[in-house]
Parts: C-alpha cells; sequence; structure tokens
C-alpha cells in the first residue's frame, strides 16, 4: 500500500507557515530545557543519596525536592505551546501517529498525574518518608522517563508514514516503533542530555545563592558541574550512534533541510564542548549560556530532521492558506501583556526588601 | 474519514471523553472562580482585622493549588489529548482556526501559574496591597482563560457566521458566547463556594468555622438568581431549530435536564443549610454532599450541552462521526469503505459481510456509541430490534431521527452494517426477521 494515500488532508493555516515553525521551534526550545530540568534534577536527587550519608547529601536533595513541583508546572505549561504549533502545522501527521498508539498516549495523563502529586509529596513530606524517598524519587524518574519514551516513539511514528500500515495488522491503539533504529538512541540521547541539564540547573542555583553571598552549598556547584560534564561525554557517543542510524536522506548536504541540518548539528556539538570546558571551569553562567545555544541548535536539527523525513510526502509550503493575520497580532499582544505581568510579580516577590 | 480510527468498543461512544471533560470542567470552573474567592477572602480577612482568616486563605490556596494546577491544568491537557484521538478531524478544525486564541490562552496560563505560586509563597512577604494584586492577576488571567476556551466550546454548538465567512472572530463571538461567559462566570462562582466549604468545614475553631461556612454559602447562593437568568438567556440564544431540539427532540438528553433542575434546588437548600450552625460532622458530611451535587449539575449541563449540537460535533459543518456536511451527498454516491483512507476493505464482499459491517460501524458510529459499554450501548439496541428494525433506523436517520447524521453508505452498506450489527455483534448465526 502506498503511505502517502493513508495521509489525511490538512486543513489551512492562518498565516503563513515560517511564523508558526519560528513558534514551534522556540516553544519547543523552551519546553526541552524546563523537561531535562524536571529529569535531569530528579535523577541527581535519586543517585546523590548513594554519594553519601544523608547530613551531606540531604541539604541538597530537599532542594531539589523544594523546586520539582514548579519545574514540573512549567515543563507542562511550556509543552503545551510546542504541542499547538505541531498540530497545526504537522496534525495531519501527529492525529495519525497519537491514534496509532492511542493507549500509550493517553496513558501520559495518568501517568503525569502521578508523577506531579509524587513531586508534591516530595517536596511536602520530605522529613517523613525516610528511606521510602529513594523509592519515591525511583518512581518519579521512571515514570518520566516512561513519558519521554512515549513521547519519542509518538514522533518516531508521525515522521514515518511508511510504518502506519501496522494498522491493518491490528494492534490498534497498541503500537510502538521499535522497528526504527533511531528511537532508542534518539529516546537516550534525550535522556542524557537532560541528566546534563539537570546537574547545570543545580549549579546555577547554588551560584546565583553563592553570589548572594551564600556560600553554603559551593560544593554542589562542582557537584553540579561534573554531573554536567560526566553526562554530555556520555552524550556524545549516542549521538554520534543516532547520527550513524539516522537515513541519509536527512543529512543530505545537497538539499537544503541537509545543509540546515549538518550546520545546526556541528554548531550545537561545537557549543556542547565549550559549555563542557566552561563548566570544568567552573563558570557556571558562561557554561549555561553555551549549553542553552547548543540546546537551541539541537532543537533546530530536530525540525529539519523532521522536515527532510516528510520531505517525500509533505512540505510546509504547500499548506493551505487561509489568511487572517489579526488574531496572531492579538495573540502578540497577549504575550507582550502576559510576560510584563509575570516580569512586574517576580520582581515584586523576590525584590522586596521586607515584610510591609 | 480521513484519520484511522481507535477502537474502543466498550470505552466507546464518548466515555472517555465525558469522563475526562467532566472532571476537568469542575476543577477548571474552580480554578476561576475559587481564584475570586480568594482574593475577595483575603479582602475579608483585612477588612475585619482577623488574622485567623488570614491563615485559612494560605490553607485554602495550598489545597486550590494541589487541586487546580496539577488535576485540573492536566485533565485540560488530557481533554485536548482525547478529543484527538476520538475526533481529530474536529480536533484539526478547532485548532486551525482558533490557533491564535488557544496560543493567547497559553500566555494566560503561563502568567496564573507565575501568579498563584507566587501568591502561595509571597504570604506574609510582601505588603497586602502587592499580594492582594497578584491574587487579582491570577484570578483575572483565569476569568479570560474562560473568555478565550468559552469562545471555541460555544462555536461548536453555534458557529453563526463563521459557517459563511470562515472569520475567526464570527467564530470566537458566536451567538451563544455572552450568555454562555455569563453563566459559566456564576457557576464558577458558586463552585468556589462548594469548594470553600470543604477547606472550610475543616477549621477547629468553631467561631471562624460558622463564619468561613457561612461566607461560602453566600458564594453558593448569590449568583443562583443571575446563574438562572443567564441560563435563559443562553436558551434565548439558540437558534430555534437547535432550541427544540435540545428541549425537545433529542430523547437521550432529558435525563440530564431532569437532573440539572433537580440539582438546582438541592444547591440552594443545601447552601441554606450550611448556613445554619449545626454540629460540625452535620456540616462536613454535607459540604461532601454538596461536593458531589455540583458535580451532577456541572455535568448534567455538560451533557445536555454536547448532546445539544447532535448531529453535528460542529453545528451545521461536521457530523459527529467526523464526516463534513458538505462531503456527505459524494459519499453517499461512492460508499463509505471507498471515501474512508483508513478502511481494511475497499468494498462490501459477500464473504466478508460482518468484516465489512464493523467496519463502517467503527468509521460511523463508534464516535457516539459504545459496543457493550455504557454510553449509548449498540449491542443493547441491536438485541432490541428486528433486521426490519435496523433498517427502518438507519433509513430514518438525519430525517425521522434528526439528532443521528444521515447514513453516509451504499445500499450494500447498508446491508453490511445490518449483517454485522444483528449477526456478528449478537453473535446469531441466522438472520432474525
Amino acid at each position: 500500500m502506498d503511505p502517502s494515500f493513508l495521509i489525511p488532508a490538512p486543513d489551512p493555516i492562518p498565516v503563513n507557515w515560517f511564523f508558526l515553525q519560528f513558534l514551534l521551534t522556540i516553544t519547543t526550545f523552551l519546553h526541552l530545557v524546563a523537561m531535562n530540568v524536571l529529569l535531569g534534577s530528579a535523577c541527581v536527587a535519586l543517585a546523590a543519596p548513594l554519594a553519601g550519608p544523608d547530613e551531606q547529601t540531604g541539604p541538597l536533595c530537599r532542594k531539589i525536592g523544594e523546586k520539582l513541583p514548579y519545574v514540573m508546572a512549567f515543563t507542562i505549561n511550556f509543552g503545551v505551546a510546542p504541542l499547538l504549533f505541531l498540530q497545526v502545522l504537522y496534525g495531519q501527521f501527529f492525529y495519525t501517529s497519537s491514534i496509532l498508539m492511542a493507549g500509550y498516549w493517553l496513558a501520559i495523563i495518568g501517568l503525569l498525574i502521578v508523577t506531579y502529586y509524587a513531586a508534591y509529596i516530595y517536596h511536602l513530606r520530605y522529613e517523613d518518608l525516610g528511606p521510602v524517598r529513594s523509592l519515591l524519587t525511583g518512581a518519579i524518574v521512571l515514570l518520566l522517563v516512561v513519558v519521554a519514551f512515549f513521547f519519542c516513539n509518538n514522533m518516531s511514528i508521525m515522521q514515518l508514514p511508511e510504518s502506519w500500515v501496522r494498522y491493518f495488522s491490528g494492534g490498534r491503539g497498541w503500537q510502538l516503533h521499535f522497528s526504527d533504529p533511531t528511537l532508542v538512541p534518539r529516546f537516550l540521547h534525550f535522556i542524557a542530555s537532560a541528566v546534563a541539564v539537570g546537574g547545570l540547573a543545580i549549579a546555577v542555583y547554588y551560584e546565583h545563592r553563592r553570589r548572594q553571598g551564600d556560600g553554603s552549598g559551593e560544593r554542589w556547584i562542582k557537584y553540579g558541574c561534573n554531573w554536567f560534564t560526566i553526562a554530555t561525554l556520555i552524550n556524545f557517543p549516542i549521538g554520534f550512534w543516532f547520527l550513524g542510524v539516522l537515513p541519509s536522506f536527512a543529512h543530505n548536504a545537497t538539499t537544503l533541510a541537509g545543509k540546515l541540518f549538518t550546520v545546526s548539528l556541528y554548531g550545537s556539538l561545537a557549543l556542547a564542548v565549550i559549555s563542557v570546558i566552561q563548566a570544568q571551569r567552573h563558570r557556571v553562567y558562561p557554561a549555561v549560556g553555551w549549553a542553552l545555544g547548543a540546546i537551541f541548535f539541537m532543537t533546530l536539527a530536530r525540525e529539519f530532521v523532521r522536515i527532510a523525513y516528510l520531505n517525500p510526502y509533505f512540505s510546509l509550503a504547500d499548506l493551505p492558506v487561509a489568511p487572517q493575520y489579526s488574531p496572531m497580532i492579538v495573540f502578540l499582544i497577549f504575550l507582550i501583556l502576559a510576560g510584563t505581568l509575570v516580569w512586574w510579580m517576580v520582581k515584586t516577590v523576590f525584590f522586596a526588601q521586607e515584610v510591609k | 474519514m480521513n484519520y484511522p480510527v481507535w477502537q474502543l468498543d466498550f470505552a466507546g461512544g464518548g466515555l472517555l471523553i465525558a469522563v475526562m471533560a467532566i472532571l476537568h470542567v469542575y476543577v477548571s470552573h474552580f480554578a476561576v472562580g475559587g481564584g475570586l474567592f480568594l482574593v475577595l477572602t483575603e479582602h475579608k480577612g483585612i477588612r475585619e482585622n482577623n488574622p485567623a482568616i488570614l491563615a485559612y486563605v494560605q490553607r485554602h490556596t495550598k489545597f486550590f493549588m494541589l487541586l487546580t494546577m496539577v488535576f485540573g491544568s492536566l485533565t485540560g491537557v488530557g481533554i485536548w489529548f482525547t478529543i484527538s484521538l476520538l475526533n481529530p478531524a474536529a480536533t484539526s478544525v478547532l485548532i486551525h482556526n482558533f490557533v491564535f486564541a488557544w496560543a493567547a490562552e497559553w500566555t494566560l496560563f503561563v502568567a496564573e501559574i507565575v501568579a498563584i505560586f507566587l501568591y502561595y509563597y509571597s504570604f506574609g512577604r510582601i505588603s497586602s496591597r502587592q499580594h492582594l494584586i497578584i491574587g487579582w492577576i491570577y484570578f483575572a488571567c483565569a476569568w479570560l482563560s474562560l473568555f478565550v476556551i468559552n469562545g471555541i466550546i460555544d462555536f461548536m454548538l453555534t458557529p453563526g457566521s463563521w459557517l459563511e465567512n470562515g472569520s475567526f472572530w464570527s467564530g470566537l463571538f458566536n451567538p451563544t458566547f455572552w450568555p454562555a461567559l455569563f453563566f459559566r462566570t456564576f457557576l464558577a462562582v458558586m463552585i468556589a463556594g462548594l469548594f470553600g466549604f470543604m477547606t472550610a468545614t475543616a477549621q477547629k475553631e468553631p467561631g471562624l468555622r460558622h463564619n468561613l461556612v457561612r461566607f461560602c454559602a453566600l458564594w453558593l447562593l448569590a449568583p443562583f438568581v443571575f446563574l438562572l437568568a443567564s441560563a435563559w438567556w443562553y436558551r434565548a440564544a439558540l437558534p430555534p431549530q437547535l432550541e427544540a431540539m435540545v428541549f425537545d427532540r433529542i430523547p437521550g438528553l432529558q435525563g440530564y435536564m431532569r437532573a440539572f433542575i433537580v440539582c438546582s434546588p438541592l444547591l440552594i437548600l443545601g447552601g441554606l443549610l450550611m448556613a445554619v450552625r449545626t454540629p460540625s460532622a452535620v456540616r462536613r458530611s454535607l459540604a461532601v454532599v454538596m461536593l458531589i451535587v455540583g458535580l451532577i449539575y456541572i455535568g448534567a449541563f455538560e451533557f445536555i450541552r454536547e448532546g445539544g449540537r447532535k448531529p453535528y460535533i460542529i453545528q451545521n459543518y461536521m457530523y459527529a462521526n467526523s464526516l463534513l456536511k458538505e462531503e456527505l451527498p459524494a459519499v453517499q454516491q461512492v460508499g463509505i469503505l471507498k471515501s474512508a483512507r483508513w478502511a481494511h476493505l475497499r468494498k462490501v464482499e459477500e464473504d466478508k459481510l460482518g468484516v465489512a459491517g464493523q467496519e463502517i460501524f467503527n468509521l460511523t458510529c463508534l464516535s457516539c456509541h459504545s459496543i457493550g459499554g455504557p454510553l449509548r450501548d449498540m449491542r443493547k439496541r441491536s438485541a432490541q430490534l428486528s433486521i426490519k428494525g435496523l433498517e427502518f433506523v438507519i433509513s430514518a436517520m438525519g430525517e425521522k431521527l434528526p439528532y443521528m447524521p444521515p447514513f453516509a453508505g451504499t445500499d450494500e452498506e447498508k446491508e453490511a452494517l445490518i449483517f454485522f450489527l444483528h449477526r456478528s455483534l449478537l453473535n446469531q448465526p441466522q438472520a432474525n426477521d
């Protein structure tokens, strides 16, 4: 069967695809950063007690626990926007892949609710948990990893319409995509990246405190930087594995998408190397800047790979457009107003001098 | 017809979305009304110079945050996930037409999260005035979220002139936008009172408890007359044909209508009882009962609103089974199996009647009917009908049975569907005329 027959007809988009792709890329980047901090710091909270007695590692774990629910809230929130823009641009692929793995896809909601409440329990009942604490952090990490695995599967099925024909041989709603050779390295690439960024987030937090005159957490700056360095170094071979199993058309330098992918990939690689060097010198803020750059370039690379994968079937420029720009302008006004309010609230609370 | 089908059988007929949506709608209305409750209760505490009330606001904020931020947010995402699995074509229409409304709502969601976290975090850390402003920002953003989402939800019921001009603004500010917005706002305020009972009745100090419970009763009772007025306005805003369909012609909605009507005086009575000084255990139990009555109340309303769209999912545009109204004649001519992209069979074959029938059922009936499940069970209905009865029902769809989409298939496909419903589904070896 010709898979192109199965691809649903897209609905018209209201503005030029470039605006939507831009918003998709930016919001995916924000989501990935938040997701990395969430999963990575949860991994550190799980592993840290193994490195020493509770008197030593307890303050770090408690601090991570305090922040986890908030990071989780923003991870979910920042996930909503890219999911929206993904549906607008690639809905015909995304809805199909979601239905093919519907059981797992819908399970994500239940898993996230359990994880979120587990994060709150870890935060609010930290002292009472005792030995159960490690089990709880283990469960949080496991659940987040499972959610990430389901997401990787959906993205994999979405961009490979030739795999869709399995629908006709049964297993409706319960398909995973193990036959995609990129699935496992892609998934591991994300996990290693999350662990690295989680470590760096810890270093940033304690660096910020140090700059405010609280030097009690100085050892965690080095600790977080080490997590970042080791996980990033582990991620290099995983990344090359991922690159090695990508089909040649994805990085074909004769196509525009292939060229842009190559530039983004090597740009990301270079920035990751610089960020590791900075982290090893414990220059935390520059390391963060370079690491964010690396993640942004990797986000771009990811978009170009998707475009290359779907190229035989679909091009963004082919999407029908029914122009209506005024709603986009209203959205931008909302964005500015909401951003202003957020800035005012954060400034008011965190720069408050005293209780009045 | 454009997408594959998630064959749910027992959970078919929209059970998943019903469960997810009702729970979410209840909590999300609390997220709006509860925001107003927080700031006005804080104002009360400041006005009465009562630190106990302010301490209560802090405790209630924690409860509010844990419920709305976790369960409310995720079931909201869950609705999105569920509708895209059960009716991707309609979801795609909503997403593509209103992408920037959703995006604007997302910016409000960001501000809501920051506001409620900071509101909770900053008790006693900043001035009362600043704290209240953050509370008001939360409420304003939450209500504006309702404003946006309300437009999209009611677009599905009354798309108005969008059907002719395709304009975003016509779709958003559709004929039932304003009455629905007022109705939901008053409902949100009442729900804030219902959830307020839960925390107020848990207060240990009797004086504080009584003060707060009476305050919550006011939240439940005061908006009630406005709720009824906006419900009347909502009904009046419906196009006459749609009004007749909702209130007279769809048999399945009468039960929800009765539940809504019965729960109204129950809420009033419960609110009055709560305001009277009764033993703590009685009040606590009554608070739980009231919360359940509130869930039934909003659940009944949502069932009426959702059911009122039938046979469409987007009124006069797309049928509940995802078939576009304008595509119906063409599909009827060539058949369902040839028109659907994701059909196993392309034509009805004599030796595969049951398979073809099931395929047609999945493509055109499963969105409203379950097989052996609690919602519009087709096995039960088929068992009550003979072959001739089934033939009559299928032919009457869209006309004598106006709440069902017209059957989109050919005569052979109708025969295959009847074979599936009468033979395969009921496991009958012989046809029974």
